[in-house]
């Protein structure tokens, strides 16, 4: 009980400085608002079109040719830009465009007989050559599906005329019949193709963008966890305060034990921490929506993202006992709570992507508590993983919280 | 009456330092008992140890019949501590301090609000009892920070160095607030300073203490009666066991010894020796005179010196207080 009225004490204190609160909710938005631009910037954003240009100059506007324009777009890796035949000339000569695919005048008609088109794409000598031969094999690949299409529509309307003159009985198919049943197979093979085509660009790995988070998925458990972490320093704060003030002493002259008088310490951490965790999300979730950017989800799980903010928010409130038993002055609060409350967070992911920061760290992300944190958040937030599939992420961060509060109380100096 | 608090040779060390070096002493139901002593004396850690602050290193005390060592839960709730330090949170109101302590001593409520009404009226400051601990002068700050240890009614009360810092009206206030705790509602008080005229207004007893020992205790008028009929103090260019045995012999005096001379800390190279100018210069030494009758011996002895052409070069008559006492024992002052 008197925890509880130490905690709902220091919450009074905490909540009448502006500053404190300002530093422990604001300034993450702020953050989020920040790093989330910019990492959609760089290429972390949904919206962007990623998909190489292919400038098309349609000399035919007939039906065939919009339904290749129409199967390049859907077919992934290119985007489909009409350009005037003298514009496209020009932009290709001023190297402004990498390459022109262009439709002949007869390519409707040629299509409807029967009859061989071609279609002539030219590239820039300056060209990536790599993406020029993905965006050949794109438009190749489309071609001939409409070729062998083509082919057999008029194959289908050839066995039709010959079985026109069969007897009545063997006319179990008609022609109608057969090409609808063929042109259903199409655009099933158009919706659910037997072999995709990906493209790569040039350095980066197949595979790679898929596990790439959304910027806002990325930025707000990595700045929760940051900031949550943040309040430890607080906690050790408060703790000095009381010591400096002559406080402690009289709490510690009253009827209550050493524990009762360091949970109550501790619990105000504990709340704040959660509050900033709901304060934060929910800006992930309706102020980017207010704020006309992609909101965060909350995936598949919420039950387990919010059991890893309540071990996220004890195992700060562990590492603030550790700071006050370690420090001695305000000086060295604040020095040993920047040092590694700001190092852990940049080495545990809050501010780089874990599968980034692995790639030139390598295994040392998981010396801190904050690593653990954001992988489990990111299991559950980007992946769509369950609570079982962060279990070990909750443990280690419960290991985390123990060594915390065993050594900060082995630590602690109650004289 | 009875024992309220028996200490019995309480020992706390630091590593190799000892703070307090086995005190012994004893408080009565319904008196103010004072610890006179000078900063760092040990006042402060005494009191930790009585009020379960600090484990003591060695010894124990009861209080209220139950020992500090195995009972002190409970004894915390029949003990009050009034720290040296303004022990309140700054950004809340006297109220609100006051509440928060009297919630962590369990009281809720009614009680709760009649308990810190009535030590806001004890203090005098029910007025401005909403206003921010921080918008209040430093003698408003003491008074609400003894507010906060009479909240529980507590039967024996720890008050360490209470007027700190405080303007002569705030001083008289607390005066007047200790006292009529003590008469009006009996309770018990340990009241510990460096200012003896306020152990001499308040206290029925002192201990005086000094480099974590009890030098003296007694009641103020048979600490006073240690100087006798005065003590004297000469400054002499040069002294000798003959000259001192020769003052001895003096009518009106008691005893003449030598007064051990503080050992001034070593000049840094290049260093200055500087005289303050509102202290006597004592070159030479300093013989101290224990006397029958302090003007008589007065008398004596600069009679004696002129006879025998020897100059002095200070001469200091001690006030029959607990501040004479303190240099009389330790041949220190009070505030060194």
């Amino acid at each position: 009980m008197n925890a509880l009225n130490i905690a709902l004490k220091d919450l009074q204190i905490f909540f009448k400085d502006r500053g404190a609160v300002v530093q422990l909710f604001l300034l993450p938005l702020l953050f989020i608002a920040v790093f989330s631009g910019a990492l959609a910037a760089i290429g972390g954003g949904e919206d962007e079109d990623t998909r190489t240009l292919l400038p098309v100059v349609d000399l035919d506007a007939g039906v065939a040719a919009q339904t290749l324009l129409d199967s390049l777009d859907a077919a992934g890796g290119v985007r489909v830009e009409r350009y005037a035949q003298e514009e496209a000339q020009a932009l290709l000569e001023e190297s402004e465009l990498a390459r022109v695919l262009t439709i002949p005048a007869s390519f409707t008609t040629g299509i409807a007989d029967n009859r061989p088109v071609t279609l002539r794409l030219v590239n820039h000598p300056d060209a990536d050559p790599e993406e020029t031969e993905a965006v050949r094999l794109v438009v190749e690949g489309v071609a001939q599906d409409m070729s062998l299409e083509s082919q057999i529509f008029a194959s289908l309307q050839q066995m039709g005329e010959m079985q026109a003159n069969a007897p009545e009985e063997f006319q179990v198919f008609t022609v109608e019949r057969t090409i609808a049943q063929a042109r259903n197979q199409f655009e099933r093979s158009r919706t659910q193709p037997l072999v995709a085509v990906v493209q790569t660009l040039p350095g980066q790995p197949e595979g790679e963008r898929e596990e790439m988070p959304d910027a806002i998925q990325l930025a707000v458990p990595g700045f929760t966890v940051l900031f949550v972490f943040l309040t430890a320093q607080t906690t050790a704060l408060s703790i000095y305060g009381e010591k400096k003030v002559g406080s402690f002493r009289r709490l510690l002259a009253a009827p209550m034990s050493k524990a009762s008088l360091l949970a109550g310490k501790m619990i105000p951490n504990f709340i704040t921490g959660l509050i900033q965790t709901a304060v934060i999300f929910a800006f992930g979730i309706i102020g980017m929506r207010l704020l006309g950017l992609t909101p965060m989800t909350l995936g598949d799980a919420p039950l387990a993202v919010v059991l890893i903010a309540v071990l996220v928010a004890l195992c700060s409130s562990g590492f603030g006992i550790l700071i006050a038993a370690i420090a001695r002055t305000e000086n060295q609060i604040g020095g040993l709570s920047s040092l590694f409350l700001w190092v852990m967070g940049i080495l545990g992911g809050c501010f780089i992507p874990l599968f980034i920061l692995e790639n030139f760290l390598g295994p040392l992300p998981k010396i801190v508590p904050h690593y653990w944190a954001n992988h489990a958040f990111n299991d559950l937030l980007v992946r769509g993983l369950g609570l079982a599939d962060v279990t070990t992420e909750m443990a280690v961060l419960l290991a985390f919280t123990a060594l915390f509060f065993v050594i900060g109380l082995w630590r602690f100096d109650f004289d | 009456m009875s024992a309220i608090l028996e200490v019995e040779n309480l020992v706390k060390k630091y590593g190799d330092f000892e703070a307090v070096k086995g005190v012994s002493f004893s408080v009565e139901e319904g008196e103010v008992f004072g610890l006179l002593g000078p900063n760092g004396a040990g006042k402060t850690t005494a009191i930790s140890m009585l009020t379960g602050v600090l484990p003591p290193t060695s010894g124990t005390a009861r209080i209220g019949g139950r020992d500090i060592t195995t009972q002190m839960e409970e004894i915390k709730k029949f003990n009050g501590l009034v720290p040296q330090d303004l022990a309140l949170y700054p950004t809340l109101s006297a109220r609100a301090n006051l509440n928060f302590f009297g919630r962590i001593y369990g009281l809720r409520g009614r009680e709760l609000r009649e308990r810190v009404d009535d030590v806001l009226r004890i203090v005098a400051l029910t007025e401005r009892a909403d206003e921010a601990i921080e918008k209040y002068s430093g003698g408003m700050k003491r008074r609400i920070n003894i507010a906060a240890g009479l909240l529980h009614q507590p039967k024996l009360l720890f008050l360490d160095e209470p007027t700190v810092g405080v303007d002569p009206q705030s001083r008289n206030h607390i005066f007047e607030s200790v006292l009529r705790l003590n008469r009006e509602r009996g309770m018990s008080i340990v009241y510990t300073s460096h200012y003896m005229e306020e152990v001499e207004l308040l206290c029925n007893r002192v201990a005086i203490i000094d480099e974590g020992c009890i030098i003296a205790l007694d009641t103020i008028k048979n600490l006073i009666a240690l100087l006798g009929g005065g003590v004297i103090h000469v400054g002499l260019q040069q002294v000798d066991d003959a000259l001192l045995t020769q003052l001895s012999a003096l009518p009106a005096v008691k005893e003449a010894v030598l007064l051990p001379q503080p050992v001034a800390p070593p000049l840094a190279e290049g260093e200055e020796s500087e005289v303050k100018e509102s202290e006597p210069v004592a070159a030479g030494e300093v013989v101290k005179i224990v006397a029958e009758n302090s003007q008589q011996a007065t008398v004596d002895v600069i009679g004696f010196l002129n006879d025998r052409d020897i100059t002095l070069t200070s001469l200091e008559i001690l006030e029959p207080n607990l501040e004479s006492v303190f240099l009389h024992l330790t041949g220190k002052k009070l505030r060194e």
